[in-house]
């Protein structure tokens, strides 16, 4: 406890934040052995993270992914002696310098907290308080860790504003919350964060929420303060390009586990461990036209002590697999891979860049040949509002659709592509201008056009959860859209055609009866593309349908909607701000940006040679696993070639 | 370690982790209490309308104490307490369940169509709903009554119209939620009619808060017009009433206290039991979104 007190002393001296002196090899927090559990309700600890063994150097980043409720998020904060409510530290030890963090008490953890210790949540409007101004923000954490006040918190607290290039640092000082964008209040965390020049820094997606080129100046900043400050940093998300972008060093965990760790460019090459290869094949690309594969099935919800955790869903599992639980072994100097088969596999597991050659039935082209186009807008603007005062999301676009194309609309939130959608498919009443399918003119809303026009044209929403009423059923669910657009069906085979829409998604019976609850994410998606797909449409709407899903999981959905709609030739206008997804899925692309369009080709030309500035700027600036591969890092000022 | 329990991959059936609404209210120590009590209220008053009222009038001393013939005393003219009390449940039960019942469904449709058409509509709605709620729900009653005398229909009406703008605001505002949701949005797009997306999409949506609101405004429905009938407004004399019970018998309540004390008791107990139940049914709900997130 004596290092404690030294370091609480320190905190209180004015002027100055304690200065954390490091362990023997350098590293600046050392955890050892953790495991964590959560009570349950009868009696019992359901252990969510076993035994990760972490080190972390200054200025350096150690990225953990894996897929959501894999304990990444627990995991980290644990390491620095936070419990979720109802959670325990089962086991480990976490050093910071020379202070051990999972025996303090709580009220001596805190001290360290915001001082030495500094987390970043992905929402930061929800980490800020509403109630205060920004100033009260600063001064809290600056009068508790570094004992400052008055004139001095003051220019500590511009310096900071400035530090992260917010513009007007004296204003924002007296603003709310509430008046910043997502992304100002994103930078107000980051220097909060590195108020008192910390020696940790846990990051929890700290930019998804965030539009893309938000996303690039935010981790651009990141590494910049980094580099200035060395602090060690913890970064935790589920997205492989950006983390492989930004770590030194990657981590994997599944179920809990560390199945996987090693430096960035020889992992996102050649993986040890078939799962971390698994999660590499399914990250599209904006760069080329990759095939990606999802992985099926989903992660257990704790640890597995007598298996492999990964066995069930891995394509190189033996009966060894299944019956023993392997160690996590050293096999070169930095790496180590959790797996009884790395050796052997070594090769396989190499990421092949698989170009996907594979052309859609309505390719790029096609439109100019056809005399009459499947979808026709002609000169559409949107607004929202009342009639006073009414705001325009959309002006002025048009485009055309050839059978079985797929078309996809990228631009960043509030460029107005899902309000289009909505005009398309009839839910939005204030709209100019025409949109004609196979030349008959729609009408506004969907009630007032023909039941045989309304069947072409089918929608799939973002979320999943919210877009399937949760009290029906998935045969009520789907039953409706086949009772009221499928007349082949007689009342009595709706429950089979149902059944064979399923499976039609790769889900079998069993699902009829559960309600959308007792689904994944990726089970409601695949339920609402069915639904879609029961009324047989010739033109599929897509709204972001893969951004609420993990990497994983998006992958099989996108490969889903591929061999789905080349199958039945179904048209597709595919909305998404993910340019990699739209360039694995979409044959020609539209982008747009303050709801006019900016550009529009086919997705090779648009992707490889863009002409328009903000084209080539929203390529410059995603991060892709493919420049990682090419031994790229981000470019925040061109778009590289293809 | 030995107390770590290993769970497999697999979630438990869907069939399992199902449990209706009834039987996980019926679990909470509130709902164990609430739907006891209310359970054996209602059978009292009940088995009060099978026996029928005491004939007996006048058969003791005015005011007597408890003795073996009245086990709880008699009133002020005589009348057997118990008999009273048995034979007097049903107007305190019934005039508010009616009546709230009258309440959800003008008030809960108007909030209903407000909320989904929007607009000028909702606005007519949810203004009259703020007028009737800025005036005193009394002064409502004393017009309504002293214009059109006292009867259990007007009683009922009267009531009815005093609570049907809480229950709307409630069905509105959990129906604006709702009805943002893609999955109406979806049915818009299928091209499904208004009516169609209300009954299916929206209706089943809002019933849980509905229900919790039904069970409060039905606890204060017990209390308002048992307080009616105390006041003299509600339910008349001859009629066996708790409220007008504890009305008539308040005089004697030092030398006969079982007058007043035991259809008092009876109406907390209701009041209770309807309480506790509505407290059960929204920590249920509740407790139902938060079991989704408290994984991991």
């Amino acid at each position: 406890m004596s290092a404690a007190a030294t370091e609480q002393d320190g905190a209180r001296r004015p002027g100055a934040c304690a200065v954390t002196r490091l362990g023997a090899d350098g590293a600046a927090l050392v955890v050892e052995d953790l495991s964590v559990g959560y009570h349950q309700k009868d009696g019992g600890v359901l252990r969510v993270v076993a035994n990760v063994d972490l080190k972390l150097f200054p200025g350096q980043v150690l990225g953990l992914a894996g897929e959501s409720g894999c304990g990444k998020s627990t995991a980290a904060l644990a390491a620095v002696g936070y419990r979720h409510p109802g959670g325990i530290i089962l086991s480990g030890r976490s050093t910071l310098g020379d202070t051990e963090l999972l025996q303090m008490r709580p009220s001596d953890v805190r001290l360290l907290w915001g001082g030495q210790v500094a987390y970043i949540s992905q929402n930061a409007g929800m980490s800020l308080n509403p109630a205060l101004t920004i100033r009260r923000h600063f001064d809290e954490v600056l009068r508790r860790h570094a004992g400052l006040s008055g004139a001095q918190a003051t220019a500590r607290e511009l310096e900071l504003l400035k530090s992260v290039q917010l513009p007007d640092p004296k204003g924002v000082l007296l603003r709310y919350p509430h008046q910043l964008s997502g992304g100002q209040q994103q930078r107000v965390s980051l220097a909060l964060a590195f108020a008192c020049r910390p020696a940790v820094l846990i990051l929890d997606e700290p930019t998804t929420g965030l539009d893309v080129t938000t996303q690039t100046y935010i981790t651009a900043l990141l590494q910049t303060l980094i580099a200035e400050t060395h602090v060690a940093v913890m970064y935790v998300s589920h997205d492989l390009a950006l983390l492989s972008t930004v770590s030194n060093d990657v981590a994997v965990m599944y179920a809990g586990e560390m199945v996987e760790r090693g430096p960035v460019e020889t992992m996102v090459k050649a993986p040890l461990h078939p799962y971390t290869n698994a999660l590499l094949r399914a990250v599209p690309s904006a760069r080329a036209r990759q095939s990606i594969a999802g992985i099926a099935g989903e992660p257990p919800v704790s640890v597995c002590d007598d298996s492999c955790s990964f066995a069930p869903r891995c394509l190189y599992a033996e009966d060894r697999c299944r019956n023993e639980h392997p160690e996590s072994r050293q096999i070169e100097p930095l790496r180590t891979s959790r797996c009884f088969r790395t050796e052997e596999l070594r090769e396989d597991l190499h990421i092949v860049v698989d170009i996907d050659r594979r052309v859609s039935p309505g390719q790029a082209g096609a439109v100019e040949e056809q005399s009459l186009s499947l979808l026709e807008v002609d000169g559409v603007s949107c607004f929202y509002g009342s009639r006073k005062r009414r705001f325009a999301a959309v002006r002025d676009v048009s485009f055309r659709l050839a059978d079985a194309e797929v078309l996809g609309i990228v631009g960043l939130s509030g460029s107005g592509k899902s309000t289009l959608l909505r005009a398309i498919v009839g839910i939005l009443d204030d709209y100019t201008g025409a949109i004609s399918l196979r030349g008959d003119k729609l009408a506004h809303r969907a009630v007032k056009r023909p039941r045989p026009v309304r069947r072409q044209v089918q929608i799939v929403f973002q979320d999943p959860a919210s877009s399937l009423n949760p009290r029906h059923t998935v045969s009520q669910i789907i039953g409706r859209a086949i009772r009221l657009f499928r007349e082949d069906v007689p009342h009595d085979k709706t429950a089979d055609a149902v059944a064979e829409l399923l499976e039609s998604v790769k889900l079998s019976r069993s699902f009829l009866q559960r309600y959308p609850s007792e689904l994944s994410g990726g089970q409601q998606q695949r339920v609402a593309i069915a639904r879609a797909f029961a009324a047989r449409p010739s033109l599929l709407l897509c709204d972001e349908v893969t951004s609420a899903l993990d990497v994983s999981v998006a992958a099989t959905i996108i490969e889903l909607l591929r061999d789905l709609t080349s199958r039945s030739g179904t048209a597709v206008l595919f909305v998404s701000h993910d340019l990699a997804v739209v360039r694995t899925l979409a044959d020609r692309a539209i982008v747009m940006r303050d709801g006019k369009i900016c550009e529009q080709g086919s997705t090779e030309k648009l992707f490889c040679a863009p002409e328009h500035p903000y084209t080539i700027e929203l390529l410059a600036s995603i991060p892709d696993i493919a420049d990682v591969r090419a031994g790229r890092r981000l470019h925040p000022e061109g778009a590289p070639s293809c | 370690m030995s107390t770590v329990e290993q769970v497999t991959a697999t979630l438990p059936a869907p069939e399992a982790r199902r449990q209706s609404l009834w039987r996980a209210v019926l679990r909470t120590s509130e709902g164990k209490i609430g739907i006891g009590l209310g359970a054996f209220m209602i059978g009292l008053i009940v088995l009060g309308q099978l026996l029928g009222p005491a004939t007996d009038y006048n058969v003791a001393a005015p005011g007597s104490g408890s003795s073996a013939a009245h086990w709880f005393g008699t009133d002020a003219l005589g009348r057997d307490v118990m008999s009273r009390f048995l034979a007097g449940g049903s107007t305190v039960l019934l005039i508010p369940l009616v009546a709230v019942t009258l309440s959800l469904i003008i008030g809960g449709s108007l909030g209903l169509f407000g909320a989904y058409w929007g607009g000028r509509p909702d606005v007519v709605i949810s203004k009259a709903f703020d007028v009737i709620l800025t005036l005193p729900p009394l002064l409502i009653v004393l017009v309504i009554i002293g214009g059109l005398g006292s009867s259990n229909t007007v009683l009922i009406i009267t009531v009815a119209l005093v609570y049907a703008p809480g229950m709307g605001r409630v069905v509105r505002g959990t129906a604006q939620s709702v009805i943002v949701n893609p999955y109406v949005l979806s049915a818009q797009a299928r091209g499904e009619r208004d009516l169609s997306i209300i009954f299916r999409e929206v209706l089943p949506n809002v019933t849980g808060p509905t229900l919790a609101e039904f069970g409060l405004r039905l606890t204060y429905g017990i209390l308002f017009v048992a307080t009616l009938s105390f006041l003299g407004l509600g339910v008349q004399p001859p009629a066996s009433d708790w409220g007008l019970m504890v009305a008539e018998n308040r005089g004697l309540i030092t030398v006969a206290p079982w007058g007043t004390m035991l259809p008092a008791l009876g109406i907390t107990a209701l009041a209770v039991a309807f309480n506790l139940s509505a407290d059960a049914l929204s920590r249920v709900l509740a407790g139902d979104d938060l079991s989704r997130l408290a994984m991991i």
